[in-house]
């Protein structure tokens, strides 16, 4: 290979095509991909564990198909990046967490397993908020990810390093979660492709949980088709989660080209007025509306006032979840254990302090109060309640449109330590993307401008109807089509 | 002691009692959110999986035999079946517990009301002193039935008797981890110690009958905790409540039982007042003992589990699991005291084991339902006798039904004597082999034949004159003596009767 950093830019299919067509080898590909991150990895920062090995073992598996003439998977030969909560053998699955810094994963997460079955190379692990809280990947026991646009920026958050990897171009695809915005808002800071499905559409066996009734994991991609051939390969019913869906899984590339005419779209009005929208993100978002129509989409506008109250909610229903999932940790079985605990109190209590960061600790102090006797009904009871409010108010918001469009995220992408103690204005990043997890809804978040004044990437939400991925990322592509944008940051 | 005294206890006071009975479904071919089998024992942590053990990520997902079989315990007991329920996390820390909580159910249980009749008698019934001293039944409100998994277990190093105290360092094994548990718990209808044994002992009945545990108080997979208190004869008011623990077999649940009435009277006879807690019975010591009182109580921050979706169940569903119900003991005495007429003790001995009671049932089919009560008469005496002396396991014992039916029917053709059966049916239990081989290689068969008994008859007349003028002048009694005279001269085989009848002819 002479061109080696030239693979980097590639999209899935034509990875695929090039292995098929023996332009290049899948062995090719992952020397390309390791070369490039050696170039780029230490401004950026976007993973924790790298694993050649996995991926060599991986490539030259896709090689030994090509050479014996056999079909290859959809995702063959793609390069791959995890975010550091899903469980693959082989590898540690840290959460960025001191108290999970030395564990391996003794079975693989089924999304990252199908993945894998599907092709993919796995390239590494990725930097993340701890256990998943935070907006920015600051949050992270092993040092803050850069943002590829401008690396004194964060990539957003908690699933940074995914979206770093994505769009620093090395990887072609990764996996992230979204409990309330963590893999649409660093979409949007890093001009990537970010999708959360519906509620159930992906197992959830084998990502380390936040909470339970949130969390999905979904694809990064540099495109809507990439996105769409990820969600093709991780989608569909698992055994091993009880609240994963048997719902039928279409093939999300065919409909991708079928445009817009006629479908139904809602800008939701009250969102772009909330304060602390930036008016480049209201402006790039009714810009995006305005595309929309004139490829022929019906227009309309709406107000979701009871969304409004969903960070509150979220802040209730997310961290007692949390509280409950993370109790687990407690030094016993596996990761941090003080060396010298004089009883099994103080062994919990000091092994869980030094191994916990800051944030983690705020989440499970607030869900533990949220679930407190006296106070659950008037903390998570009413959460409870608002979250049904929301789930109905966007059921009835779907009769009239087929998709809703909203910002991503109210900001480009902020300074390192800008909103790092200001917790409540680092909150306010998800407020876009926060009503979706309640309601299980699908979201995607794709470039639709690059700030004037910075050149930062701006980032638009499509949300779909439960279970039609099809018709949002049918939506994004489509939008995607029309901007064209030139979305390759300056550190790639 | 408190047995003793609690006669004289209940003469003043009350006592309320209600039951938590935990058992585990050992039946079922898994755990309850993960495969791993359901096992007593074996080496520790071999038994687990990601799921039992709480690793990072990996998720439940229920065991849809151990709610079928948690419904099918709720229908035996009579209980409303809740349309709507869903499991929750109890949530507290403690190392046997891989997730820190514990999926169990709260507010919406699969069962919900019910009741067991039980019936009392003997010296137990005289503990109600409320009522005449004589048998009684009496009907046990179910307040509900829940699912939930169980723990693993702790080994405590260095202590004394494996206890916590004192021990230098503890080991976990999960093997039991998730083990489907289900929890019942019972109306504070209870008023005695032996009302509670004979719940407890019915529901474990039940529940073997359902085949869904194997009820073993020794390994725990039936475990009982009561909560008990005492109020003045008259009072109304409920007094304060002890939760008694580590109830090992019904006749602890008895004893622990008793001594804490015993030791709830002395408290208030003494002015003193009862301290709500939880108090460990020791079984050596026949005491309970403080463990800790409610005012340390965890707040278990119950809210709905998130892993999992909530449970609906339809009428059809709920009758189909219905239609599974086997005959239960009570319903299956009634049935053998209607159709073969044995009396209610015996009915109820052979009615209460499944296996036993099928035994019963085919030898009765081979040997046709007149010779039921000679085949119950067997099965409770030298058959129950020789499981008993030997610990031998019905399954195990190498007598089949068709042999106890073939035993049944020799005696009553008067093949064999009564007497000639018991040497049979022992070498047969011994052996394995029919009573027709037995009785063929031992020349047990019994001579019923006149001629050869009336031969014998006459040669023990001729050899015995003295004893022949005695019995002739009066001396009547001696009829036993010639009988035995003229078995030995036929080597035993005479037919006992005809041997009789032609003694008294001749002598006569």
């Amino acid at each position: 290979m002479s061109q080696k950093t030239d693979l980097a830019g590639l999209s899935a299919r034509a990875i695929r095509e090039g292995i098929a067509g023996k332009r290049f080898s899948a062995g090719d590909v992952v020397e390309a991909t390791y070369a490039h991150i050696d170039v780029h990895e230490p401004g950026i920062h976007a993973f924790n564990e790298l694993t050649p090995d996995l991926a060599r073992a991986a490539a030259a598996h896709i090689d030994a198909k090509v050479a014996a003439g056999e079909e290859l998977p959809p995702l063959a030969g793609v390069p791959a990046a995890l975010k550091d909560n899903m469980n693959l053998v082989g590898t540690h699955t840290t959460c960025s967490s001191r108290i999970l810094s030395d564990f391996k994963s003794p079975y693989d997460c089924t999304a990252v397993r199908r993945l894998l079955d599907a092709g993919a190379l796995p390239i590494g692990k990725c930097n993340m908020d701890e256990f998943a809280f935070g907006s920015s990947t600051e949050n992270s026991a092993f040092g803050v990810t850069h943002n590829p646009w401008d690396l004194s920026r964060v990539p957003g958050g908690s699933s940074g390093g995914s979206a770093a990897a994505v769009a620093a171009r090395m990887v072609t695809v990764s996996l992230g979660s979204d409990t309330g915005g963590s893999i649409r808002q660093p979409g949007a800071l890093t001009g990537t492709v970010a999708m959360k499905p519906t509620y159930g559409r992906v197992s959830r066996y084998g990502i380390v949980a936040f909470a339970s009734s949130l969390d999905q994991i979904g694809p990064f991609s540099r495109s809507v088709e990439d996105a769409a051939l990820v969600l093709n390969a991780i989608s569909g019913h698992d055994d091993t989660d009880a609240t994963s869906v048997r719902e039928p899984v279409p093939d999300f590339t065919a409909t991708l080209g079928d445009g817009v005419k006629g479908l139904r779209v809602g800008l939701v009005r009250d969102m772009l007025d909330l304060e602390g929208c930036a008016a480049e993100v209201r402006e790039a978002t009714e810009m995006s509306v305005r595309t929309l129509e004139s490829l022929g989409a019906q227009v309309g506008e709406i107000d979701l006032p009871m969304s409004q109250h969903g960070l509150a909610a979220y802040y209730i229903i997310g961290p007692a979840e949390a509280s409950s999932n993370l109790a687990r940790f407690d030094g016993i079985r596996y990761g941090h254990r003080v060396s010298d605990p004089s009883d099994v109190v103080d062994l919990y209590m000091r092994s869980r302090a030094e191994g916990f960061g800051p944030e983690t600790i705020r989440r499970i102090m607030l869900g533990t109060y949220a679930l407190s006797a006296g106070y659950y009904d008037a903390y998570y009871g009413t959460a409870q309640k608002t979250r049904t409010l929301i789930t109905r108010e966007f059921d009835a918001a779907f009769e009239q449109f087929d998709v809703l469009v909203t910002p991503t995220s109210p900001t480009v992408a902020f300074k390192i330590g800008e909103k790092a103690e200001d917790p409540l204005s680092m909150y306010l990043s998800d407020v876009f993307t926060i009503p979706l997890n309640l309601a299980g809804l699908p979201g995607v978040s794709i470039p639709c401008a690059k700030s004037e004044s910075t050149g930062l990437p701006i980032g638009v939400q499509i949300i779909g109807k439960h279970f039609d991925e099809a018709t949002m990322l049918r939506v994004a592509a489509a939008l995607e089509g029309a901007l064209d944008l030139d979305m390759r940051p300056p550190a790639a | 002691m408190a047995k003793d005294r609690l006669a004289g206890v209940l003469e003043r006071y009350e006592a309320v009692i209600g039951l938590e009975i935990h058992t585990e479904l050992t039946s079922l071919n898994s755990k309850m959110f993960c495969g791993c089998p359901v096992a007593f024992g074996g080496e520790p942590n071999t038994r687990v999986c990601p799921v039992c053990l709480g690793m990072p990520g990996a998720l439940p997902v229920p065991n849809e035999a151990a709610v079928e079989a948690t419904v099918l315990a709720g229908l035996a007991l009579d209980c409303e079946i809740a349309p709507f329920s869903q499991f929750h996390r109890k949530q507290y820390f403690y190392p046997d517990m891989p997730k820190d909580y514990q999926i169990s159910q709260y507010d919406l249980p699969f069962c919900g009301l019910g009741h067991l009749d039980i019936e009392v008698d003997g010296e137990g019934a005289k503990q109600r002193v409320d009522l005449d001293g004589g048998p009684y039944a009496t009907r046990i409100g179910v307040t509900r039935i829940h699912l939930e998994e169980d723990t693993g277990k702790m080994v405590h190093v260095g202590g004394s008797e494996g206890r916590i105290a004192g021990a230098d360092h503890s080991l976990v094994d999960f093997n039991r981890a998730g083990t489907p548990l289900m929890e019942l718990v019972s109306e504070p209808d209870i008023r005695t110690p032996e009302e509670a044994r004979r719940f407890a002992q019915k529901l474990r009945l039940i529940m073997l009958n359902l085949g869904v545990s194997d009820c073993s108080m020794e390994e725990g997979s039936m475990r009982v905790d009561g909560n008990v208190s005492i109020r003045l004869r008259g009072e109304t008011e409920l007094g304060t409540k002890t939760e008694i623990k580590n109830m090992n077999s019904f006749k602890a649940l008895h004893d622990a039982l008793a001594f804490e009435i015993v030791r709830q009277a002395d408290v208030l006879d003494e002015g003193g007042r009862i301290v709500q807690e939880t108090r460990h019975w020791d079984v050596t010591a026949k005491r309970t003992s403080a463990l800790r009182s409610k005012e340390e109580a965890h707040d278990y921050r119950y809210f709905p589990e998130p892993d999992m979706v909530p449970f609906e169940f339809s009428a059809g569903w709920i009758d189909a699991i219905r239609a599974r119900l086997p005959e239960l003991p009570d319903a299956r005495r009634e049935r053998f005291m209607r159709d073969f007429g044995l009396s209610s003790a015996d009915a109820r001995t052979l009615s209460e084991d499944v296996e036993f009671a099928a035994f019963f049932e085919e030898a009765v089919a081979l040997a046709g339902t007149p010779l039921a009560k000679p085949i119950a008469n067997w099965m409770l005496g030298d058959f129950s006798a020789y499981l008993n002396a030997g610990t031998v396991a019905l399954s195990d014992a190498k007598v089949t039904p068709a042999m106890l039916a073939e035993l049944v029917q020799v005696i009553d053709a008067g093949t064999i004597s009564g007497k000639q059966a018991k040497q049979v049916f022992t070498e047969m239990a011994e052996t394995g082999d029919a009573p027709g081989a037995i009785i063929e290689i031992r020349g047990m068969k019994q001579v019923s034949d006149t001629g050869a008994i009336e031969a014998a008859v006459e040669r023990v007349i001729i050899a015995n004159p003295d004893e022949v003028a005695s019995y002739r002048a009066g001396k009547t009694t001696l009829i036993g003596w010639f009988v035995g005279q003229v078995m030995r001269e036929m080597r035993g085989q005479g037919n006992p009767s005809l041997v009789n009848e032609i003694l008294v002819k001749k002598l006569g």
